[in-house]
């Protein structure tokens, strides 16, 4: 087994560019190369919605955990007040669910210090987050800082800037950004990794997901015009960009999402 | 199929999807029918920034775009900007210098979307405008701008009026500026007694004295706040608002859309479209290929576009479908989108 460092991968992009498929696929790789990881996501933003708790389970060998905010937030307090009862007291207040719902970034504050506590318990462990699109990703990035600033002194300040510290180790985190090879996913995806490289120290590669190119490379004269174009542009795209392209994912011909992953595995060296 | 004009138009879905270029191109098709239109946008991406005109001072503020010969105004939100408009529309300065909003209020502090609504109540009330098309954040987040309404709702709770009055009498003693809050001073809660001596625990005391500052400011402009409320009633009422979901053959993500529905089912009303933008069908129709691997990717495309429609015509009254314009230019983008909202728009 090499040894990785690396203790949280963030993969974020425009929705719908693939990241759940990709998220899940790295995390196959990295328990293929007898690394411990697991798959997360964020189950809701504000307190109150419907939830079902902190779900985990394992799919093909995968673990997914599902984060529940009312239970992360209920677990912070009763470590820091030491008490189960004013901890659950607390996450049921008015005030206190209206202050979270009123504050996504607060949301984020917590889910991240949730973990970090789950690296402190298993240090081996490795995360890799499916993190909201674009716009929540560098609210995400940015509540460590917002409430460092706000918390003037205290322990969630000193909290946060334990936070703040891991999040912005390029040694433990680093962010992927997926994009589709279009002109625009593409334009966006650097407009997105500006915003975050202001915000973070971190890495911050760029993969291109689902590509027609090179696939179809031989093949350009057989399609038809507008497709020919499309795959032509794509080319230009990647040609124009390549050193920018940290990995580039070709179209999958295959319909199933669990079949989807499986044919990205072998493509994800890179993103180590 | 004919789609009718009402006072707004709510654009939702999951990003990369060309949400923002199809809003714009109906904020266009809106205008060459002659109604006044607003367009309200979170964050686009450059080029529509650039082709809007929205960038450097236009940034937050309502400008004049001039798009293939017709005119319509942009406003690309900004939460400072609009906090600014609301501290002078309700003459509460102190909302716009306290600490703690204007750290919340940064472009990425996490108030856009509660704020978006305070926005397009003020613009709309302003009566220059027809129609408000609002292009809203992407993705499940859509769902937090739903919520935000009853976030405003549960924020100024009647029950959180209590913290109010506590805090009040904290700061009184603290020989601080005290707010109007005398009428409310006797229903203390020991509960939020409670509440502030923990939250002072991890705290510390100088945010409490700059946290009780900000509620109050907040406080005072409620009824800013407030009045994002009644635009809850006229987005959810068929006779004022046109909802659309975008999504795209590219993201081949029915289950998205269904779920974004199926969160917004007190909002939405019969009137609401799937968009499905970036249709191949069209294209992959004349392409008879040959050899078998090219006989596959065509498979592939073209069977994930129909499973895709498929699901999707089961669960939403009514599919529009965008073809994929394969051109590099926004401005191309824009004028083919118009010309297909031409045809489901009555002409005027």
């Amino acid at each position: 087994m090499e040894s990785l460092t690396r203790r949280l991968y963030i993969f974020t992009g425009k929705g719908g560019v693939g990241k759940t498929t990709l998220s899940k696929s790295f995390v196959r790789y990295l328990v293929e190369h007898d690394h411990e990881a697991v798959y997360l996501t964020f189950q809701n933003q504000s307190l109150g919605e419907v939830h079902t708790g902190t779900s985990e389970k394992t799919v093909n060998g995968i673990r997914e955990i599902s984060l529940d905010l009312e239970e992360c937030a209920r677990g912070y307090i009763e470590k820091r007040l030491n008490s189960k009862i004013i901890s659950s007291w607390i996450v049921k207040t008015p005030f206190f669910r209206a202050l979270i719902n009123m504050v996504p970034g607060f949301s984020y504050l917590i889910y991240l210090g949730k973990i970090l506590e789950m690296g402190k318990e298993n240090p081996r462990l490795i995360v890799v987050l499916d993190a909201p699109a674009s716009g929540h990703a560098l609210i995400m990035v940015e509540s460590t800082t917002n409430f460092k600033q706000i918390f003037e002194s205290g322990v969630i300040f000193e909290d946060t800037g334990k936070m703040l510290a891991r999040l912005n180790d390029p040694e433990y985190t680093k962010i992927h950004v997926v994009s589709l090879p279009s002109l625009m996913s593409w334009q966006e995806a650097l407009e997105l990794r500006a915003g975050l490289k202001e915000r973070t120290p971190v890495n911050i590669d760029i993969t291109v997901n689902n590509c027609l190119f090179p696939l179809l490379e031989n093949d350009l004269e057989k399609l038809p015009e507008g497709l020919r174009e499309k795959a032509l542009n794509e080319k230009q795209l990647i040609q124009e960009n390549l050193s920018e392209m940290r990995c580039i994912l070709p179209h999958s011909l295959s319909r199933e999402a669990t079949a989807i992953e499986a044919d990205l595995v072998g493509s994800l060296s890179k993103l180590i | 199929m004919t789609l009718s004009t009402k006072s707004f138009e709510i654009f939702c879905g999951t990003g990369g999807v060309g949400k923002t270029t199809l809003a714009t191109a109906r904020a266009l098709n809106l205008s060459q029918n002659g109604k006044r239109v607003l367009l309200i946008t979170i964050d686009p991406a450059r080029r529509l920034k650039d082709l809007l005109g929205l960038q450097g001072d236009a940034v937050g503020e309502v400008t004049e775009v001039e798009l293939l010969g017709s005119k319509l105004h942009a406003l690309l939100m900004s939460p400072e900007k609009t906090i600014q408009r609301m501290a002078k529309k309700y003459n509460t300065p102190d909302l716009a210098n306290n600490r703690i909003v204007q750290i919340l209020s940064k472009p990425y502090g996490g108030m856009n979307e509660i704020l978006s609504m305070v926005e397009v109540q003020m613009q709309f009330d302003s009566g220059s405008y027809d129609v408000v098309v609002l292009d809203t954040p992407p993705g499940a987040h859509f769902l937090d701008f739903l919520e935000s309404l009853g976030k405003i709702r549960s924020f100024f709770d009647q029950n959180f009026i209590e913290i109010f009055s506590y805090l009040g009498q904290k700061t009184a003693k603290a020989g601080k500026k005290v707010f109007g809050m005398g009428i409310i001073n006797r229903f203390i809660s020991t509960g939020v007694r409670k509440l502030l001596g923990y939250l002072q625990n991890v705290t510390g005391a100088e945010f409490i004295d700059d946290f009780i500052q900000a509620i109050q400011i907040i406080y005072q402009s409620r009824d800013a706040f407030l009045k994002g409320l009644s635009l809850q009633d006229r987005l959810k009422s068929r006779s004022e608002c046109n909802w659309f979901l975008v999504t795209s053959v590219e993201q081949g993500k029915a289950q998205e859309a269904v779920e974004l529905r199926s969160h917004a089912s007190h909002f939405i009303h019969e009137d609401h479209y799937l968009v499905l933008n970036k249709c191949l069908e069209q294209e992959l129709k004349s392409w008879n290929p040959d050899e078998s691997h090219l006989i596959q990717v065509k498979a592939s495309l073209e069977g994930k576009e129909q499973l895709l429609k498929k699901k999707l015509n089961e669960v939403f009254p009514v599919v529009l479908e965008f073809p994929e314009v394969i051109s590099l230019s926004p401005t191309d983008h824009i004028q083919h989108l118009t010309e297909r909202w031409k045809s489901y728009a009555p002409q005027g």
